[in-house]
């Protein structure tokens, strides 16, 4: 039984047993029955022998263990077979009939990486499980990364190995460790169940929504206006009053969320809030493109002169209006849903923006009463009219050119090939050349049809348009451009293919 | 002895692109000599070289895209269509080529009622003549 075991820089628990276990004199009156044993030897042989191997996957010494583990099973066998179990017969037992999940196994590894503060003393000697042990072992990888993907994995290889030691010894060591027991296994284990929890959160910035950056508005503007807009619309609001309860009701949010901005302090009427709050949302929206609101904020504030308390706190800009404007606008959607009343809720934001629009009619219009006809007219017409409610995208038109509403896909696949970012203005350029680009071709196929004394574009018309464009050539002709390129719904409609019964389909 | 014939049969085709690059080059030459003189600018013969190879692979798809044209409308003759079709990106140039189109049309008409009227006359003459005839006679 004597192996060349030599010490080097990984004695790890199992050798530092192995050798504990192989050099002290065994007590137990064994040989006699090695006999016997030895014929238990071939049964046990492969399971175990797995075991060995598996575990001799960790140290290079292991394979010279193969050959004595033989042996170790022997004795085990002998010892099982024994009434008194020392706790030498214990821990070979342990070490060898450990299950197959081993440190190199993947649950093992997983395991092991969000504990790496496990105190491991302690746990050598439960009987728990040979994972304990193994969690020591492995100098924990302190990456954050696979700790990270851990908490998926590690649910679906708790389960895994949960089964396996299940199927070896009935354990129910695993599930405590699911249910955070109070048990020093668990209570490790809890703490590596709370540690990539933070980590998930802060290290996957790209999921995480950053804040929009938005333009500066002139909020003590907005405060004015709206207020002055919403007193009139306010009184005649009586068949959409849900939305300007709702609307009332937000208000002491975005009273609270406004409080926050230096300058606007004073606001107190809760109407000039409620279109404060659709007005923010709207302009937060928009600010980035359309400074010129501001201004018209500001021209109908001057024309309207209100001659409510609150002054305008000043014009000066505030930076951190941009930010707070954005939260603001986030938190609208969950300021709704804050409301007592959310029943309505859903049907304000698509409302809202048709009121600001509406709003914004007004400000080319100094006297508010004319429009104030026009709003509570239009409001119950936009409320019926876009129940399916326009995406609120942070920083988009509202009003967008019909012809190249779609595309902005494109410029938007363009800009996600480029691999670079892009600007604004040079995403609307790819837009007006596509735009254009394509008008070209539908003129061209246009033409090419009439030409041939038809009022149909067929494929053969789209075959002399690449024709033109060089793509189809006397090598390469349509129907390797169709295969090549169109997914295989697409090519069972152009190309004709033979079916069975002699039909083919598409028919000529 | 087929390979020197296919050989010689390129030379030939060589040759002849050869000649006619020649003869692009010289009347693209003319006419740069032309502008030059209304201009009182001058051209560098590497300018007037490089038009000519421009013009020389512009005319070569020219007359691809209207042979293509004219099998698209399913005919074997290139028609005033056709290089319509082929003009229509530059506006200025359309309305050039369907200017004189238009020209050509009419004189064609005109070719035509005037031979129409000759024959007219002829027959007319040969009438009244017979009838002169049958008159004096």
């Amino acid at each position: 039984m004597a192996y060349n075991f030599s010490p080097d820089s990984e004695p790890t628990t199992r050798t530092l047993l192995r050798q504990v276990l192989d050099t002290a004199v065994p007590r137990t009156p064994r040989r006699a029955r090695s006999t016997r044993s030895g014929a238990q030897r071939d049964l046990l042989e492969t399971p175990s022998s797995r075991r060995q191997r598996s575990q001799t996957k960790m140290t290079a010494r292991r394979r010279s263990h193969t050959a004595t583990s033989v042996d170790r099973l022997a004795r085990v066998q002998a010892s099982g077979h024994l009434e008194e179990q020392t706790p030498r017969t214990l821990l070979k037992n342990i070490i060898l009939t450990a299950p197959e999940s081993s440190i190199v196994m993947p649950e093992a590894v997983v395991k092991l990486v969000p504990s790496p503060q496990v105190v491991q003393p302690s746990r050598r000697k439960s009987s728990r499980g040979s994972l304990e042990l193994q969690l020591p072992e492995l100098e924990p990888p302190t990456t954050l990364a696979p700790g990270l993907l851990a908490p998926g994995r590690r649910k679906q290889r708790l389960r895994l190995s949960e089964f396996q030691q299940g199927m070896d010894w009935g354990h129910l060591s695993q599930e405590p460790r699911e249910n955070a027991d109070a048990s020093s296994l668990t209570s490790s284990l809890n703490l590596t169940f709370a540690m990539p929890l933070q980590p998930q959160s802060v290290k996957r910035p790209g999921l995480a929504r950053r804040p929009p950056t938005r333009r500066v508005v002139d909020v003590g503007t907005f405060l004015q206006d709206l207020r002055d807009t919403s007193l009139t619309v306010a009184p005649p609001d009586s068949g959409p009053g849900k939305p300007a309860q709702l609307l009332a009701r937000k208000m002491e949010e975005v009273e609270a969320i406004a409080m926050g901005l230096p300058n606007t302090s004073s606001v107190s009427g809760e109407d000039g809030i409620e279109p404060l709050q659709n007005g923010v949302g709207e302009e937060a929206e928009e600010s980035m493109e359309e400074s010129m609101s501001v201004r018209e904020v500001e021209k109908a504030a001057e024309e309207q002169g209100s001659a409510r308390a609150e002054e305008p706190e000043g014009h000066t800009e505030v930076a951190a209006a941009a930010g707070s404007l954005g939260a603001i606008e986030a938190k609208e959607p969950e300021g709704s849903s804050e409301d007592e009343d959310t029943s309505a809720s859903p049907e304000l934001p698509p409302s809202t923006p048709e009121f600001l629009r509406t709003r914004r009619l007004q400000f080319p219009e100094p006297a508010p009463p004319p429009s104030t006809a026009v709003l509570p007219s239009e409001l119950p017409k936009h409320l019926s009219a876009r129940i399916p409610p326009r995406p609120r995208i942070p920083g988009s038109r509202p009003r967008q050119d019909p012809n190249k509403a779609g595309l902005n896909h494109y410029a938007k696949l363009f800009s996600f090939y480029a691999k670079m970012p892009m600007e604004k203005k040079a995403e609307e350029m790819v837009e007006k050349c596509l735009d254009k680009y394509f008008q070209h071709l539908c003129n061209d196929l246009e033409v090419f049809a009439a030409h041939a004394g038809r009022k149909t574009v067929r494929p053969e018309d789209l075959e002399l348009l690449l024709r033109r464009q060089g793509l189809v050539t006397d090598q390469v002709s349509l129907h390797v451009l169709v295969e090549r390129h169109l997914p295989l719904e697409y090519r069972q409609l152009l190309i004709p293919c033979a079916f069975s019964g002699n039909s083919v389909f598409p028919s000529q | 002895m087929m390979e020197e014939e296919e050989w010689s049969e390129e030379q030939q085709r060589f040759s002849y692109l050869q000649r006619l690059k020649a003869a692009v080059h010289y009347t693209v030459g003319c006419l740069c000599e032309e502008v030059a003189s209304d201009k009182d600018m001058q051209f560098s013969k590497q300018t007037i070289a490089a038009i000519s190879e421009v013009t020389f692979g512009q005319c070569e798809n020219f007359a691809k895209d209207l042979e293509m044209f004219a099998r698209h409308a399913k005919r074997s003759t290139i028609n005033t269509e056709d290089v319509k079709l082929l003009a229509r990106r530059s506006h200025s140039l359309l309305k050039y080529i369907t200017e004189k189109n238009e020209d050509i049309a009419q004189l064609n008409l005109e070719k035509k009622a005037k031979k129409k009227k000759k024959l007219e006359d002829e027959n007319r003459n040969s009438v009244e003549s017979a009838e002169a005839g049958v008159e004096e006679s």
